[in-house]
This record gives structure tokens, sequence and C-alpha cells, in this order.
């Protein structure tokens, strides 16, 4: 009788604890989807909003000085800002969410807003606090685009994500192979021909690749780009599936297979995602031309600071217009499980589409701004990060890379591993568009 | 509490009544259980719930904790998946058979290293046993990544110590360690026999000492009757010593077989996985689908997979290994 009693204690205190811990759950479905919940802060107490970001040194600066902002210009919200490790604030999302205990505020890579907003995790923005239309007019479509979903806003972007159509160059490399520097490439052909001509070799081992572009993200990116310099579309005419068996897609891969393979521009065995990762063996000096977003620029001014380097566009692949598909970049956006959405959405808005706001950040964070207007007036964000200009005149030609079910794991499991497979020779471009094609629409079907 | 004689032995007996010790044993074991029950057992229920959803923590479920909804039951179909041509599927089978292949082919090697050299140091005098002990013992306290990172620069193909040493000798070393798809021998892929290489040198410390203090805990007599039958010192070896390790055996066969399942950390830092999948394991692969692809439900199926695989296997070495006997 006596256990028996001790059983019933401890399963009730177990149940006390279940209710605690999924206490907030109740809040959810009460919050979901409604931006009427709005609880008002007691009279003479502050409304208490909570900020969340990964940890860079530069994007902490940058926010800091937005929310100290804020809070002096609107005295009656306080911003509590935290930041997580990169890899924790994954987690920290997936696990905060579901209990609903995430911060109001939430600074999120624009490529994974839609995959939140389906999921019923963000709120969308009013028209009243900014329409679609009205977001047009400030932003550029590519970082946009990854905001909108369903026909509805959630969050506005603060960088122009681009991966593609520029490249850090090392000009001492230009000077001691005597190639004029800065480069004056007409076409593709050209730069690699350079390219070939920069790269080294110790007997079978390449010292030095003249262009590493054999990345995980650089290879998804340079395929889809080129697919749409072509004129061609990599996805089906559904607009959900894929079409990367195309002849422009085989086109595509078979120019990044020739380049390796008859070129010898990199080893794709030795210069790949895993080993001598294309930032780390630019600024170690074995790269003279690296295939990677502008960001890695901003990192390079930071850690490298006395390397002499340059972010300049590269040609486009084919034809001669640099058109290409971008993720859209980090922004900020507002979850749904907010208790003041008002005063959150007003934060999200001040922070990413007020022009001072914004430069603030983008200077910062040396990133490309989103906000169409600090393009037209660069001064001051080129004092900071000179080497964005070179690719002021590529954002007019992006395009929202589109709605890719999961864009992970078609870069990284489905594109680089057959791209790298094809690079290194193991297949032809053909059995690598079809492998890519097959896998992309299976994770397309088994989404549905 | 009052101490009593019986048959010769002291025997510790309770001075209050039997529900004052069962108060005691309540009041010392509930916190600890509660814990358990929490930060344990829920979570594996949890885990094995999830193993029948399609589920994500970026969706909203409808139902009990997000289960349902956006968030569907779809019963075995994730078990079922794993047996699909699709690429997760085929990165699964990839990730047992590297999983299967690194246990065993690192359980054996271990083997092989630390009991004859643990026979070895324990042979020799006191004060150098100390030292081999503490030097065979320095890498198992280094940080994983440290010893990748490492290992990462000792195989690098142009500037690294062993391809340098390769190169001395007038031998042509691998184009790459590491990321070489191609470089496959006898059916194990050379970026996996790398990583095998710089875990066991990681590891081994630890069996060996275990090994050291069993030898220890021989009592000579065994030997010395053995050797005065006429064992030479290979058969005492094995005959007498080996045998009598047999529960120790269990022991670091049981250990080592976990962690080698369990392996993340190294592969992490030295291949990603790669080259071509080739080092991804299941625990990378469990992180890679939970943590980077959200797909909870199907990393949580793959962690069931790799539970029921060391259950079986530490059933099976529990069987072969087990001893009723002591000294």
């Amino acid at each position: 009788m006596k256990s028996l009693r001790m059983i019933l204690l401890i399963l009730v205190i177990g149940s006390l604890m279940l209710v605690a811990c999924g206490g907030d759950d109740a809040a959810d479905t009460t919050d979901t989807g409604s931006s009427d919940t709005e609880v008002a802060a007691p009279a003479g107490e502050k409304v208490q909003l909570r900020l969340w970001s990964h940890q860079n040194a530069a994007f902490q600066e940058g926010n800091q000085a937005i929310i100290d902002k804020f809070m002096e210009e609107n005295p009656n919200i306080e911003v509590t800002y935290e930041t997580f490790e990169y890899d924790l604030f994954i987690q920290t999302l997936q696990t905060s969410m579901p209990a609903g205990t995430e911060a109001d505020v939430l600074e999120l890579f624009g490529t994974w807003v839609c995959s939140y907003a389906a999921g019923g995790r963000l709120l969308p923005m009013p028209k009243t606090v900014m329409s679609y239309e009205e977001a047009q007019q400030l932003f550029y479509q590519a970082p946009l685009d990854g905001y909108y979903c369903d026909g509805e806003l959630y969050g506005l972007p603060q960088e122009f994500n681009l991966e593609v159509g520029g490249a850090l160059m090392n000009p001492a490399l230009f000077e001691a192979h005597g190639i004029a520097y800065p480069p004056e490439w007409n076409n593709f052909s050209e730069m690699i021909a350079d390219a070939a001509q920069m790269s080294e070799y110790d007997g079978e081992t390449m010292l030095r690749s003249g262009f590493n572009y054999v990345t995980s993200d650089g290879l998804g990116f340079a395929l889809t780009a080129a697919i749409l310099q072509q004129g061609a579309s990599y996805f089906a005419e559904d607009g959900r599936h894929f079409n990367f068996e195309s002849p422009e897609s085989i086109n595509a891969i078979q120019l990044l297979m020739d380049i390796a393979q008859k070129d010898n521009v990199v080893d794709p065995i030795l210069f790949n995602d895993d080993s001598n990762w294309v930032g780390d063996s630019f600024f170690a000096g074995n790269v003279a031309i690296g295939f990677v977003g502008s960001w890695a620029a901003g990192e390079g001014l930071l850690n490298y600071p006395d390397m002499d380097f340059d972010y300049l566009q590269i040609p486009p692949y084919f034809g001669n217009e640099n058109v290409f598909a971008a993720d859209a970049g980090w922004g900020k956006v507002v979850s749904v499980n907010t208790k003041h959405p008002e005063e959150a959405l007003k934060l999200a808005k001040f922070m990413a589409a007020e022009k001072a706001n914004a430069l603030v950040w983008n200077t910062s964070t040396a990133t490309i701004p989103a906000l169409k207007e600090l393009v037209a007036s660069p001064d001051e964000l080129l004092a900071k990060a000179p080497f964005l200009e070179s690719t002021f005149s590529l954002l007019p030609n992006g395009q929202y890379l589109g709605n890719l079910t999961d864009r992970d794991q078609l870069w990284y499991e489905i594109i680089y591993p057959h791209m790298l497979d094809a690079i290194q020779g193991n297949i032809t471009a053909e059995e690598a568009a079809k492998n890519i094609n097959t896998e992309a629409n299976a994770m397309v079907d088994a989404s549905q | 509490m009052a101490i009593t004689e019986r048959r010769g032995f002291r025997i510790l007996k309770p001075a209050g009544n039997a529900a004052g010790q069962k108060r005691f044993v309540v009041a010392g074991l509930t916190p600890i259980m509660l814990y358990m029950i929490f930060f344990a057992i829920l979570p594996m229920v949890w885990a094995v719930a999830l193993g029948f959803f399609d589920y994500s923590p970026i969706r909203a479920g409808s139902g009990f904790l997000g289960l349902g909804g956006v968030n569907p039951f779809v019963g075995l179909d994730n078990y079922r998946a794993m047996f699909d041509d699709s690429q997760p599927a085929r990165v699964f089978r990839m990730a047992v058979r590297n999983t299967a292949i690194f246990a065993a082919l690192v359980l054996p090697i271990n083997l092989l290293i630390t009991l004859p050299l643990a026979a070895v140091v324990e042979s020799v005098h006191d004060r150098f046993k100390r030292f081999f002990r503490a030097i065979y013992f320095m890498p198992t306290i280094s940080s994983s990544v440290a010893v990748a990172v490492m290992w990462g620069y000792i195989f690098n193909p142009s500037q690294g110590l062993l391809n340098t040493l390769i190169k001395a000798v007038g031998l042509t070393p691998p184009k790459a360690w590491l990321t070489n798809p191609s470089a496959v021998y006898f059916g194990v892929p050379l970026a996996m026999i790398a990583v095998i290489i710089a875990y066991l040198w990681q590891d081994f410390g630890y069996n060996l000492v275990i090994f050291i203090a069993a030898l220890q805990g021989i009592p000579s007599e065994i030997k010395d009757a053995a050797q005065v039958d006429g064992a030479n010192a290979w058969q005492t070896f094995w005959k007498i010593t080996v045998p009598l390790l047999k529960p120790t055996l269990l022991f670091v066969c049981v250990l080592t077989m976990l962690s080698s399942l369990q392996v993340f950390v190294i592969f992490d830092v030295m291949t990603n996985g790669g080259p071509r999948n080739q080092t991804t394991p299941l625990v990378m692969s469990i992180y890679e689908n939970a943590f980077r692809y959200q797909n909870m439900g199907w990393a949580a199926a793959i962690s069931m997979v790799l539970f029921i695989m060391i259950l079986i296997i530490t059933i099976i070495q529990f069987r072969f290994l087990r001893t009723d006997w002591e000294y």
C-alpha cells in the first residue's frame, strides 16, 4: 500500500512537472497565427522584448548599436539582446520554438524563413507595418523574396547574400606571374587562361590553385547561375520540381568539369569543401582567385588585415550578362509567440528598413545591403568595406533562388556530392545531371 | 548503528526501524531517479515516439507536444524509408556500413595493441612502469578536437609530416589521405583508415591502463604454479593470463565497442564525413538530419537503429565473454 502511495506521489510530481514544462504550449495555441494577442505592460512598466542572433562580433556590434538607439527613441520598451554560438543558435531555435520560449525578434537567414513561416513559427508582417509592394520599393528583389512566402511578408532582409559573380583576388600572385592587375577579362575563358598560368604543382601534388571554385556553396550557385545565363531555368514547368537534366544544365556541369580537368586550375581532390576550403586556402596564399561570397572578404579584412587582396567581379560563364540566383541573406523576423507583436514588428522594421540603421548594420558587418538606398549613396559603407563596390553593379541582375523545398539538402547533399564526383572525373556531366535531377525531384516528392 | 557478530562477520545493523530505513532510501534515491526520469528516460521515450512521426521542430504541429497536423504520424514509414533508393536512405545505409567498419576494425586493433603492450609495461620495473603508463595515457586526456586537428596536419598532402617522411624514404605517398574518394584498400576507404589511426592513437591508452591494472590483480601464485608445471612465458600468457583477464576483456570490449559506435568528433573535424560520405558515421548522420536539415523524425528513427545495433552487439559480447568465476 505504501509502495503504491509512493508511486502515486512520484507520478503526481512528474505530472506537475510535465504540466509546468508544457505550460507554454497552451499559450502557443492561443497565439498562433494571430497578431492581436498584445499583452499590455502594467502601467509604468516597460515592454520587455528579447532579440536573438548568432555570435559574430561584427553582427553583435551592429545589432547592439541599433538596439540602443531603438531604446532611446522608445523609452517604454526594453530590449534584451541574447546571442548564441552559431550551431547552438540553430539548436536553441529548434528546441525553444516548440516550447514557445524563443525571443520576440530573431535574426534569421533568409533561406530558412519560408520553412519556419510554413511551420507556423513566424508572425506575418501586417500591411499596416509594411506591405510587400512597399518593401519592393525599398529592398532588392533577391533578398526580399526570401522573406515573402505564400503571399505574406515574414520579416525584412538586411543583407543581400551574394555567393556568385565575384571572387577574392591575390594581386601579388598576378604580378608574380606577369599578369596585368587589375584584370580586364572579356570573358570567362580569359580568366581561366590567367588562372591556369597561376596554378602550381610539385609533381602530381597541386601546391597552388589558380581558380578554386570547388565548394559546397560555390558549386550550387555556379551551376544555377550558368543555367540562367544560357536563358534556361533549373525549375521544371510546375515551378516546384527541378530540371537539372536540360542541355544547358549539362553544358554548365561540363564547363565546371573542364576547367579542373583540362585547364587544371584546381585539383578537386586536394581543394574542396573538406580540404583547403577556398577561404582558408586563399588567405594562406594557396589560391590566386577564390570563388566565394563577398562576406569572405569582410572576414578576411578582420582576420588577415596585413594581406593585400581584392574582391572583384568575374566574367559570366556564358554570354555577356552576369545573371545569377541568390539566397536571401540575414534579416529580422518576429516570432509568432511574441506577447508584444506591435513592438516586436516595430523593432524589426526599425533595424532593417530605416536607412540610418541599415547603414550601421551593413557597415558593422561589411555585408552587401538589401536596402537599395544604401547602394545608391554608398560612401560611408565603402569607407569600411571598399571591396563591396565591385558587387554593386551585379545586384540588379540577381533573382531569388526560389522555393527549393530544402535548400541545404539540395545544395550540400545532392548538388555538391555529384558535382564533385563529376569534377573529380568519376562520372560524366550527363550522369551528374541525371543524379542531381533524380534526387532533387525525389526530395520534392517526399516533401509533398 | 549497533555492531553485532554473527558467524564470524561483523554486521552493521540499522538502529532504527525498517520504515525509517525505507524513508532514507526513498529520500536518497528519489531526486536522482526524478533526474533520470526527466533527463534520460523521457528524452528516450520522446526519441522513440518521434521516430513514428514526420516531425520537424520548425513546424508547429497541432497535437500533443506538437505531434500531429503538419508533423504527421507516419507509423513505420521512417523505418521503411531506410531501405528506399532515396538519397537520405543511401546516406543512412552508408553511415551504418561506415560505423560497422570503424567499430569492427577499431576493437581488434585496439586489443592487439593494448593487451601485449600492457603485459610488457607490467613486466618492467615500477619506476618505468609509471613513466610508460603516463606517456601512453596522455593522448586519452587530450581533447578529441585537438587530436583531430593535429592528425589533420599530419595527413596534409603537401605539408604533412607523414607524406614528408614517406617521400624522405623514397616512396610515393598517397595523393590525399582524407579527401580522395578513389583511394580504397581492401574495401576500406583511405580516409577511414586515416581516421582509425588517429582514433586508436588517442584511445589505446585508456584500455592499456585498465589491462595493466587487471594484470596486477592476477595472483602471482597462479602464474608460478603454471611455471612449476612447465609452462613457458607464451603459454603462461595465453593459457593463464588471458583467460583470467576475461572479465576485464568483457569490460574493455563493451566500452570500446560502445565508444566506437558512438564516435563523432574525430570524424567531424578530420573529414566532416567526406569524401563522398565515406566517413560519415551514424551519429554524424543523426546530428546532420536533426539539426542541419531539421528532419527530427528521421534522425530519431536512425538513433533507434543505432540503439538496437549497440544493444545487440553488447548482448553478444556479454554472451561470449561472460565468466561465472572470480579469483
